[in-house]
């Protein structure tokens, strides 16, 4: 992309007059994981009015306060509870919620598994990097075993779930997993799940080099980038169009691991600080969603009633 | 004139007794008379003792009695729990396998009359025969329930009832419940409508505007959604069940920020999950109505039965400062038009308006005049984009405290909401003196509750005896004052229908005249009477508290009086 185009995009977008310097500390892959998500919007041509942006709490849930959207900075965990309820008062417009691992899939995981199961037409954007930042570096969910943390000294005891698992298990209608290394394929994913019909889940590994890197002794934010860059192994889209292969070939600097082929990872290994994992489209299946199955009840109940008028004629 | 009657079915769940009272109900009402229903049931679908109870007479009437006339005992443990509560007058209908040896007694040989899956509607012949309904009004209302459907059905139904009325005209004793003739008093062109307390609420909530409504099941609140469902087709209204009560209140509270006129409704376990959604509406100033239909409690307490044991709780729920309001309704008809009012309050106020209701009121059905729509505009929620100042602020720092609210993807205006402190343009800020500038814009918003509060209803004498209550327990409290009246006495009531905010100048002085004052709530501690006291000084001294799970009756509350009058000395 020109710099101009860039450049363009940041003033249409970003509330740059008004919010920045951001929060994030120097390093942090939010920032381009917010610029994946206003690119990806740019590309389907959506109108700042017609999307609405809402979060949770905790370091990805600052990303609306920089984004100029309709946006909402909830509370943690519920944002995909709010989310459900201004998509069913307002289907017409195009719901994304930005949250991290635990506010997703720890204080919010009831919400996040029956919002996946509901199916109803929103995107969710999870970043994870595997702890919770902004408190200060106590394990979340994905915190992987034997990881140290603010709350686990001695190392980890519990065992790291993996939430893009859960988002297909639970009845998610798309789910992919990318990474903050592999921009141009999350530029891609991101666009895949807001057109995506149905309840789309977009996992993003990313890593906190303040809380989490440097009590694992991991490195600088540089080293951490490279390590997701090693870990990730493409899979082969399940859906013909936008595998990450071609996604990828735009920006070639970026292309998945060497082992970029379907069936070289027989699973993911989040439950270590070094295992690989697969990028790409994990699930993509057609079916109705929420608003569809809505407007059908409606539409078979008024016919019952006109039935019932006329028999009784 | 002719005393009221009190009819008692009891049974376990799943013998179809409320089915008999439902009938019995219809069938009286139709007929032009006064009903009151109530119920109590155990927390099962099967087994226990269950309860459906109505009361008959002249009316109107709005509680129960606590002795029972005409007692219908669809298994033993019924005659034995109930015993006690017989007037010397009652009747016992009871199968002859388990009839006791009591004057009064009815033994039927149910086994003789048809199967026993049919033994419910012999006994509401039986029962219609006691009262003497004519034959058609109770079949009619048979019709109605099973309906073309099943017509086999309906001829063994009409079959075992004309069986029944034919055994009760050769055994029935003499009684004396007949009821007079009605056609001469009631106007039967004049409809009615048989409603519970969470049907008048779902109804209120519909006509003031309602569009969302998210709920976790929960009794005694569930009735209330049950409601609005039958309903929704028609009035565009959506209803979803989230996974739990925090996904309820903050789905609610979405809708309402994308403009949906929205509600909650759930009982004091699902609203402490609820607390933090709360706050939320509070902090981004959106408009959500909470319905909590009390139960006992601490924990799972007594989930079918009755208390006003929440007041406080729903008072202070929701960290952080922030006014609320808390209308709570004290008769059917409170519910309709105080669910329609606490709608267009909470769109108004832009802050979490209550519904305080409880079990009793939930499940006490009564009939009623169709309601009166005029005067309920519904709610037509956010501003004109065409009419806001540029640049739009969503929480522009006014006098009153009110903000212009638009919605979002109506305008070019971009629409923000943030749950933390935030500037006029609703972006987060840690500034300090623009966080006093709006703790002080948001509680400013309590003096629009206060223009609006509904004040407390005086009936009766001032100056003597002073029965005060408030939510539910004005019907049994206004009964035992009429009784009182009658014994000559000079005796007044004073019900608040509105617990919060609290407007001393429309009451204090009735507290300080009043020779005796008794407060009179459905808790252990006297939760009201403690916010009067801190909201005005004035201790009421005297309490008549129930919180054994049941709601409170006249007599229940004569006797009290009697036997505290004799504590604490004849003033």
């Amino acid at each position: 992309m020109k710099m101009e185009k860039v450049e363009q995009l940041r003033h249409y977008y970003l509330r740059h007059d008004k919010k920045f310097p951001h929060v994030w500390c120097p390093g942090c892959g939010n920032g381009i994981i917010l610029g994946s998500l206003i690119r990806a919007i740019d590309k389907i041509g959506l109108s700042k009015d017609e999307v609405v942006l809402a979060s949770g709490i905790g370091c990805a849930g600052r990303m609306p306060v920089y984004a100029d959207f309709n946006t909402l900075h909830t509370t943690h965990g519920r944002a995909l509870t709010f989310a459900t309820g201004i998509k069913l008062a307002r289907p017409e417009l195009n719901l994304i919620t930005v949250m991290g691992d635990g506010d997703a899939t720890g204080i919010g995981g009831n919400h996040f598994i029956h919002a996946a199961r509901r199916n109803l037409n929103l995107t969710a954007i999870i970043i994870n990097n595997q702890i919770y930042g902004m408190t200060g570096g106590q394990y979340s969910p994905t915190t992987p075993y034997g990881a140290k943390a603010a709350t686990a000294t001695g190392g980890h005891l519990e065992h790291a779930f993996s939430i893009a698992d859960l988002a297909v298990t639970a009845g998610a209608s798309f789910v992919a997993r990318g990474t903050v290394y592999h921009v141009p394929h999350l530029d891609k994913l991101i666009e895949q799940g807001i057109r995506k019909n149905g309840f789309a889940v977009i996992e993003i590994m990313a890593y906190c080099h303040t809380q989490f890197g440097r009590r694992n002794k991991m490195g600088d934010a540089v080293t951490m980038m490279e390590k997701l860059r090693d870990r990730a192994v493409a899979v082969k889209d399940p859906g013909a169009a936008g595998s990450p292969g071609t996604a990828v070939a735009a920006g070639a600097s970026d292309t998945p691991g060497a082992a970029a082929s379907a069936g070289a990872l027989d699973s993911d290994s989040l439950d270590t600080l070094d295992g690989k994992f697969a990028i790409g489209v994990l699930t993509d299946v057609e079916k109705p969603d929420y608003i569809a199955e809505y407007a059908r009840l409606r539409a078979a109940s008024r016919l019952n009633a006109q039935n019932a008028g006329n028999a009784g004629k | 004139m002719q005393q009221d009657i009190q009819i008692l079915i009891g049974g376990e769940a799943g013998q179809g007794l409320v089915t008999i009272g439902q009938l019995l109900g219809k069938a009286l009402v139709r007929a032009g008379r006064e009903i009151f229903a109530s119920q109590t049931y155990h927390s099962r679908v099967r087994g226990g003792h269950n309860t459906f109870a109505m009361r008959v007479g002249a009316g109107p009437f709005a509680a129960p009695r606590e002795s029972i006339d005409i007692l219908v005992a669809l298994n033993a443990e019924t005659v034995e729990l109930h015993r006690p509560q017989l007037t010397k007058r009652a009747l016992i209908i009871a199968d002859a396998a388990f009839a006791p040896e009591l004057p009064g007694a009815i033994a039927v040989p149910f086994g003789e009359l048809g199967p026993e899956k049919l033994w419910n509607t012999a006994a509401l012949a039986l029962l219609g025969q006691v009262l003497g309904l004519q034959e058609q009004q109770l079949y009619q209302a048979v019709e109605a329930t099973l309906g073309q459907k099943k017509p086999e059905l309906l001829e063994e139904n009409q079959e075992i009832m004309k069986k029944s009325r034919e055994w009760a005209k050769a055994h029935l004793p003499e009684h004396d419940f007949v009821l007079a003739d009605a056609t001469a008093t009631a106007d039967s062109t004049q409809k009615r409508l048989l409603l519970n307390g969470n049907q008048a609420i779902a109804l209120g909530a519909l006509a003031g505007g309602l569009k969302f409504c998210a709920f976790y099941p929960m009794t005694p609140s569930t009735s209330v959604v049950l409601e609005l469902i039958t309903h929704a087709e028609t009035m565009g209204c959506v209803i979803e069940q989230a996974e739990d009560e925090i996904a309820a209140i903050n789905m609610a509270i979405g809708a309402a920020f994308a403009g949906a006129p929205a509600m909650v409704a759930t009982s004091g376990g699902g609203f402490a999950l609820m607390a933090e959604g709360i706050s939320l509406a509070a902090m981004t100033e959106t408009p959500v109505l909470t319905v909590v239909a009390q139960r006992p409690g601490p924990a799972t307490g007594m989930p079918t039965r009755t208390e006003q044991g929440d007041l406080e709780f729903v008072l202070h729920a929701g960290h952080g400062e922030f006014p609320r309001a808390i209308l709570a309704p004290g008769s059917i008809e409170e519910c309709f038009t105080l669910t329609a009012r606490a709608l267009a309050l909470t769109e108004r106020s832009q802050s979490p308006v209550f519904l305080l209701t409880d079990q009793f009121l939930a499940d006490s059905a009564r009939p009623v005049t169709p309601f009166e729509l005029n005067g309920i505009t519904p709610v037509r929620p956010g501003d004109d984009p065409e009419k806001v100042a540029t640049p739009y602020r969503r929480y522009r720092l006014t006098p009153d405290g009110l903000s212009p609210r638009l919605l979002p993807g109506l305008s070019e205006h971009l629409v923000v909401a943030d749950s933390d402190e935030h500037d006029e343009d609703g972006h987060l800020s840690e500034d300090y003196g623009l966080r006093t500038a709006m703790v002080k814009k948001r509680l400013q918003k309590l003096e629009l509750l206060k223009e609006e509060v509904t004040a407390p209803t005086l009936e009766g004498d001032q100056d003597a005896l002073l029965l005060v209550c408030w939510g539910s327990s004005l019907g049994p409290v206004r009964e035992a004052a009429a009784i009182l009246r009658d014994r000559g006495l000079k005796v007044g009531t004073l019900h608040f229908s509105q617990v919060w905010p609290l407007l001393p100048e429309q009451f204090l002085d009735l507290l300080q005249k009043a020779d005796r004052v008794v407060g009179v709530e459905g808790n252990a501690t006297g939760q009201f009477a403690r916010l009067i006291r801190r909201e005005t000084g004035f201790t009421i001294a005297e309490l008549i508290n129930r919180y054994d799970g049941l709601p409170f009756t006249a007599d229940f509350l004569l006797e009290r009086l009697e036997t505290q009058r004799a504590e604490t000395g004849d003033r």
